[in-house]
């Protein structure tokens, strides 16, 4: 069930894309972790491309509304995280 | 997670920006300044303060309001002194070059008003240096991009400084000094320190860390950066010593300046070689504008600096070293600001308008608001200027730079008309854009109201049912 959520917000995220590039943030490997809970709540664990990233607050709301909108989510936690640092070579292949 | 707002006042210094650049062009196109005019006199020093303080340091000193706080994850220190920096800024500039249209008896108002420039300069300096440096010290530990600005902004205080007491000089006040000769010994070294130390070093700290971003390249490591630091800060030093040495009753000679420019050139050659590297390694294969219209700024450097010894050693006339400078200063620094100014406008008005629709259906992209290939073809334009403009320095061809310069003039205006469409959402869609009281101002940016409450919350929470 939890796997099933997580694998659901997963997809709800490749629907929040990067402006500059135009692709997901979860093609783009800046989602770290996403953790559901039996209740339903989910934590998801994010970076950006940069430290001071002038998005970075919007990315964080963003990833946030697009996890709570998944049918079956109650809460969520995003969490921003540059341990480790983000990195071109994280970017998955098109 | 600390956010980086908006600077607010960085349109009005873009604006300020590239209208003294237009007045700077539309004077060489009219044939004021070099080469009608010789490299000291009046008419070229009005044309030369205009580009290096008008258009260069204002363009650069709006940038790094945007992008210091950014890259250092800090708030900007004192925000609200960058409009009173900016009025002093243009004050300063104005009253300098009609202080030197006075020198040149084109007008009558006494000669006070240059060292009045000069001072009303060095506060704008001053006020955009505590803001800047404040900024800088509050992230610890110093990274070396903070050191690439902490240089240029030292060399820009010994710019402003040697500036405000030529221009006391000049006006026939500068008794205080005695029998020392800052003039014109000291004009290398304050040329050296502006264009090389204030305007140059920071554009190579600032693209090392920008140019990452916006190609998604890796970072550079930082044994290839810290000697292109080190060796500049060398030749820079050395102008410094230059420019004080009359106080200690030395007198700097060619030489002196000769081996400043060469560390200088070092550290520039090294530089470019790691952008190449930039550039190779990028994950972002498409060039957005904003990098390509960067490569011909890029040959310009490399040209530049390719050619500037050999032209000093060769003892070559007034004409070549004229042009390299002029192929620096349009080319390189000019080139790669115009190409910056496309992508920070556009970013700043996306962040304005679009960033609180992200993830809640589709907004335009950032590159959505810049008109292509339009905006590319007023680049060549300019670009074509600047080379043929160098080549009618080189050969002495009047005319013929007074026409490149209208080729110049030609792409610029196109590039600032680019930036007002920019700012006014012309390439978007009327359905996709905001109610006209929430577009984003021509002059400056809505800073205050996109400072987001929801920065600092740890916890969002959008339960379906």
């Amino acid at each position: 069930m939890s796997a099933n959520l997580e694998r659901l917000v997963e997809i709800a995220l490749r629907d929040v894309l990067d402006p500059e590039i135009g692709r997901s943030v979860v093609d783009l490997g800046l989602v770290y972790a996403i953790h559901a809970a039996p209740d339903g709540s989910v934590a998801i664990t994010m970076t950006t491309t940069t430290r001071g990233c002038p998005l970075a607050g919007f990315l964080k709301e963003a990833v946030g509304f697009a996890a709570g909108a998944v049918e079956g989510v109650t809460a969520v936690t995003v969490t921003l995280t540059y341990e480790p640092a983000w990195e071109p070579a994280m970017i998955a292949a098109e | 997670m600390p956010m980086a707002s908006l600077s607010r006042w960085t349109m009005s210094y873009f604006a300020a920006a590239l209208a003294l650049l237009l007045a700077a062009e539309a004077l060489a196109v009219a044939g004021i300044g070099y080469p009608a005019a010789g490299l000291g006199e009046p008419a070229t020093l009005v044309l030369v303060h205009l580009v290096a303080v008008g258009w260069l340091s204002l363009a650069m000193a709006g940038a790094l309001l945007q992008f210091v706080p950014v890259l250092v994850s800090r708030p900007l220190a004192f925000p609200s002194l960058a409009l009173p920096a900016l009025t002093a800024l243009i004050a300063g500039l104005l009253l300098l070059t009609a202080g030197f249209a006075t020198l040149g008896g084109w007008i009558d108002a006494p000669l006070d008003i240059l060292p009045l420039g000069g001072a009303s300069l060095l506060s704008g300096f001053a006020l955009l240096g505590l803001m800047l440096v404040a900024t800088l010290l509050t992230a610890r530990p110093i990274a070396l991009f903070t050191r690439f600005v902490l240089v240029g902004l030292a060399c820009l205080a010994a710019t402003a400084l040697s500036g405000a007491a030529f221009s006391a000089l000049l006006s026939g006040r500068g008794g205080w000094l005695g029998t020392i000769a800052l003039l014109p010994e000291g004009l290398p070294f304050h040329a050296l320190l502006g264009l090389g130390g204030w305007l140059g070093l920071i554009a190579f700290g600032v693209s090392y860390r920008l140019f990452v971003m916006f190609m998604m390249a890796p970072e550079p490591p930082a044994r290839d950066v810290r000697p292109v630091l080190l060796l500049a800060s060398l030749g820079l030093g050395l102008a410094f010593a230059g420019l004080a040495a009359p106080f200690a009753g030395i007198e700097p000679g060619a030489s002196w300046v000769a081996t400043a420019l060469a560390l200088l050139v070092l550290a520039g050659l090294l530089y470019g070689r790691g952008i190449l590297a930039l550039y190779s390694a990028r994950r972002r294969k498409a060039l957005e504008i904003n990098m390509l219209a960067s490569i011909p700024a890029f040959a310009a450097l490399g040209l530049g600096l390719a050619l500037l010894p050999v032209a000093v050693i060769a003892r070559a006339g007034d004409g070549s070293i004229a042009a390299l400078v002029f192929l620096l200063a349009f080319g390189w620094l000019g080139g790669l600001t115009l190409a910056q100014l496309v992508k920070i406008v556009s970013f700043v008005t996306w962040l304005e308008t679009y960033a609180s629709r992200l993830g809640r259906g589709p907004a335009p992209r950032v590159g959505d608001l810049v008109a292509m290939p339009r905006t590319g073809w007023w680049f060549l334009l300019y670009y074509a200027g600047v080379a043929f403009g160098t080549a009618a320095l080189a050969i002495g061809a009047t005319g013929g730079f007074r026409l490149s310069m209208a080729v110049c003039l030609a792409g610029t205006i196109g590039i600032a008309a680019e930036l007002i469409r920019i700012r006014r959402l012309s390439q978007i869609k009327a359905a996709d854009r905001p109610p006209a009281h929430e577009r984003p101002r021509l002059f400056a940016a809505r800073a205050e109201e996109r400072r987001p409450d929801h920065v600092h919350t740890g916890t969002i929470a959008h339960p379906r049912a």
